[in-house]
């Protein structure tokens, strides 16, 4: 069980240090999650909420 | 035992076993309540979607309230004493000043908890006049019985002393290290204590200065929109209070759990003190569709609330980002290959991974509320549970369950009973959190109601634009089955590890950031600089609204009386039969089905 | 400071999510009109409302074209006047107010919601067009008996509608 574990996180194959590392991957995830947080926000606003009956307006 | 037998990393309770009893204490405590919290969530989930109850509808309250303050009061907060030690006293290296202080404020806690859950629980035996169904908001008029706010009052205190723990190590440690950088969990410890005194002195004054006096009969009445507004000067900083254990665990033990380095220590210290500057000046975001409350102050908390986001937002990056170094120091390769090469099987990091994935959905959810008209769409409705759900109920439950399945064999030395079990726990949580805060969120946009017994009402009916209404909550009340299931995993877990055969070397030393300390300009590490600037943020923020209120209606509004809450006791079924029966029931049940 | 430059390019692009954000916010409030409750209703004596001229009788009025005033009390478990009738094609101002606890007044499944609070007078205007009913629910927990309070508005053809209180 233990001895599963010790392995598992003892697989690092190579040091890499701030210089050598651009972290391409996050940042695309994070573009992804850029755009579906734009979409639902203008779909929540302007569709479910402005898109509702009965506004308050006063 | 010879430190010639021992191999691998001394743990923490190798190296400081008195403080390793205070944190192992702290989280039994978190642990249980997490434990009865789940109890009475299942109850409500299965009662108010009507697929099983055995309690008259009246006392849903008081299941809710219960379900409420064990869960976000005492599981959350007794975990982040226990971790917050840990992490103080194992950053700085040293044991705590005095052991007896750290048990004493340990002590005050569990006196102030075991307090307000008798009163709460009062509430299922009406022939006591013992009752506290106020919900966890607790709002005037509705009144308590004094024990309730009497045991929050302790409670609160107990965590003020604990804080001056941690400012006391620190500052003895400063002594010996006079020009070093702060150590960065201790930075986080300390940056999220500044920013809890600052936010209880509105539940302090609430509490103390209008609440208890009230419930005891020394002062007529209250202003209810005075002590509201008080109550979420203090409501809006405690989520970040319990979530900033969380980050903590993010920034400090995911890296090292996914093979990797903190990408940025800088970027992790501006987080917390925007956090810092950020959380307090907020409140009144809760208050959107209040009256009383001018526009204008709407709209600067409102503001205030959107660069909230900046830290959440900023976080993200530098974790994901973490955890992206650790997968290609591993071997991952390509632009989203390097996921596959995560710990995925470590239930650890499991658990951390999917509970930031689901912060970052709660995140969304949380942008609405903070959207101050939009607010109108889904203000008190199933929604808002459903977002907090994802956050504290997710982002802060699972990371906090995944974090002790790491750090709880470093305070045992003792392994932990099952990483298979620990890893279908995460899952299981996992699965059923979306389905439950799936169904919220769209029963919400429907116009159905948080904290209501019934799912449903006699003069009209929830439309449902896709779906059903039955569906969605046949949805909710599988996701809370699943929840509770997950919960009972998690908690029979690190119970039964404490029969695992003791072993040593169970310490997991944590990896350097990328970035150090040293790349930060030091006046980050200027903590009363930057409680000086959240301290006038705070006075900009509340000093008028307050002022208008206290104008308008005064310090306290005669007009207004005491609601204590009663329960009808001539059509209330008697909790404790109820619950006999519904235990036969299911036993005859169960019976019938097996052969 | 060593800050990565995709670090930069969230930063900048997170700050401009931010404003977007409270651009949408003020657009909703300037250019499409949605205003917030706030405190222009004013206060009110929780313990006299029998005595106030506007909640001694709760009851729908006309104050000009179309226009209509509606005083409203949430209270332990009902709100009065139930139902609340209006009229189609006109322009309601609510004027709700608690005598005992907080409560909250959501006009179901619209975006008309407001909380209620003992001594403050919450006061929303709505535009109603075609007639219908709505439910009214309760949406903050006032006590043992909330999940049984709830209301409704009737919103008659302007033919057949005549103003003034319950029954």
């Amino acid at each position: 069980m233990q001895d599963g574990r010790d392995m598992e996180e003892e697989q690092t194959v190579r040091e890499l240090s701030h210089d050598e590392f651009d972290p391409n991957g996050t940042l695309a995830l994070i573009a992804v999650y850029f755009v579906i947080l734009l979409a639902m926000w203008v779909f929540m606003y302007f569709v479910e909420f402005l898109g509702n009956e009965l506004t308050v307006v006063g | 035992m010879g430190s010639a037998l021992e191999t691998g990393t001394p743990s923490f309770v190798d190296r400081f076993p008195q403080e390793a009893s205070v944190v192992k204490a702290a989280l039994t405590s978190s642990f249980i309540a997490l434990f009865l919290g789940a109890v009475f969530g299942l109850i409500q989930g299965l009662h108010r979607t009507d697929v099983f109850r055995f309690l008259d509808s009246q006392y849903y309250y008081t299941v809710l309230t219960a379900h409420g303050v064990l869960m976000v009061v005492s599981f959350t907060i007794f975990f982040l004493v226990g971790i917050f030690t840990w992490a103080v006293v194992r950053s700085l290296d040293r044991p705590v000043e005095d052991i007896r202080y750290t048990w004493a404020w340990y002590g005050l806690m569990v006196v102030g908890t075991l307090m307000a859950v008798v009163a709460i629980l009062g509430g299922f035996v009406p022939s006591t006049e013992l009752s506290a169904d106020v919900l966890y908001t607790f709002y005037a008029p509705l009144q308590a019985h004094p024990l309730f706010y009497g045991g929050l009052a302790i409670f609160i205190i107990g965590t003020w002393l604990a804080g001056a723990d941690w400012f006391r190590s620190w500052y003895a440690w400063k002594q010996e290290h006079p020009d070093e950088r702060i150590p960065l969990q201790t930075f986080m410890v300390l940056t999220t204590m500044l920013m809890w005194y600052i936010a209880t002195i509105g539940i302090a004054i609430a509490v103390v200065g209008f609440l208890l006096p009230w419930s005891l009969g020394l002062i007529e009445s209250v202003n209810p929109l005075l002590t509201r507004t008080l109550f979420w000067f203090w409501g809006h900083p405690v989520v970040y209070f319990w979530l900033m254990p969380a980050y903590l665990l993010w920034y400090t033990v995911l890296p090292s759990i996914s093979g990797g380095r903190l990408f940025s220590d800088p970027l992790a210290r501006v987080v917390f003190v925007l956090f810092l500057l950020l959380s307090t000046p907020v409140g009144i975001h809760h208050q959107y569709v209040d009256p009383g409350i001018a526009e204008g102050f709407k709209l600067i908390a409102m503001t205030n609330t959107m660069f909230l986001l900046l830290p959440s937002l900023l976080t993200a990056f530098t974790v994901v980002a973490s955890m992206e170094h650790g997968a290609r120091q591993r071997g991952g390769s390509g632009l989203f290959g390097w996921l596959r090469a995560l710990p995925w099987r470590n239930p650890a990091f499991t658990g951390m991974a999917l509970a930031g994935l689901m912060f970052a959905a709660g995140g969304f959810s949380g942008m609405i509320n903070a959207g101050m008209n939009i607010n109108y769409l889904i203000h008190n409705t199933l929604w808002v549970p459903g977002h907090f759900h994802l956050t504290v109920g997710t982002a802060v439950a699972l990371t906090f369950m995944a974090a002790s399945y790491w750090l709880w064999p470093q305070l045992t030395n003792k392994p932990l009973f099952s990483r298979p079990i620990a890893l279908t726990q995460t899952v299981v949580w996992f699965v059923g959190m979306a389905l439950m805060s799936n169904a919220m969120h769209v029963m919400g946009l429907f116009g159905v109601p948080r904290r209501t017994a019934e799912p449903q009402y006699e003069g009209f009916e929830f439309v449902a634009s896709f779906g059903s209404i039955t569906e969605l909550r046949m949805q909710l009340a599988l996701g809370a089955t699943l929840l509770f299931i997950s919960t009972v995993l998690f908690v029979s877990n690190i119970a039964l590890s404490t029969g695992s055969p003791t072993r040593t070397g169970l310490g997991q030393p944590l990896s350097k950031p990328l970035s150090p300390a040293a790349d930060s300009p030091e006046v980050l590490d200027n903590l009363k600089l930057w409680f000086g600037i959240a301290m006038v943020l705070v006075v900009l923020a509340y000093m008028l609204p307050l002022a208008s209120i206290v104008g308008d209606s005064g310090v306290i509004d005669r007009g207004v009386s005491a609601a204590p809450v009663m329960i009808d006791l001539l059509t209330g079924l008697n909790p404790v039969t109820a619950v006999t029966e519904a235990v036969s029931r299911l036993s005859v049940a169960i019976v019938g089905v097996v052969p | 400071m060593n800050i990565h430059s995709y670090e930069k390019i969230w930063l900048v692009v997170a700050i401009l999510l931010i404003v977007g954000f409270i651009s949408t916010v003020t657009y909703g409030a300037t250019a499409v009109g949605i205003d917030m409750v706030d405190d222009e209703g004013g206060t009110v004596n929780a313990s006299a409302l029998d005595e106030d001229p506007r909640f001694s009788e709760p009851r729908v009025e006309q104050v000009g074209d179309n226009e209509y005033e509606a005083y409203v009390i949430a209270q332990q478990y009902i709100f009065n006047p139930d139902p609340i009738r209006v009229p189609a094609n006109s322009t309601v101002t609510f004027f709700i107010t608690s005598p005992d606890v907080i409560h909250g007044f959501e006009i179901v499944g619209t975006n008309a919601n407001t909380m209620v609070i003992p001594g403050q007078v919450a006061k929303i205007t709505v535009n109603f067009n075609d007639p219908g009913e709505y439910g009214i629910v309760c949406h903050e927990y006032c006590g043992s008996g909330h999940h049984t309070m709830e209301g409704s508005v009737v919103v008659q053809p302007e033919d057949e509608f005549e103003p003034g209180g319950d029954e």
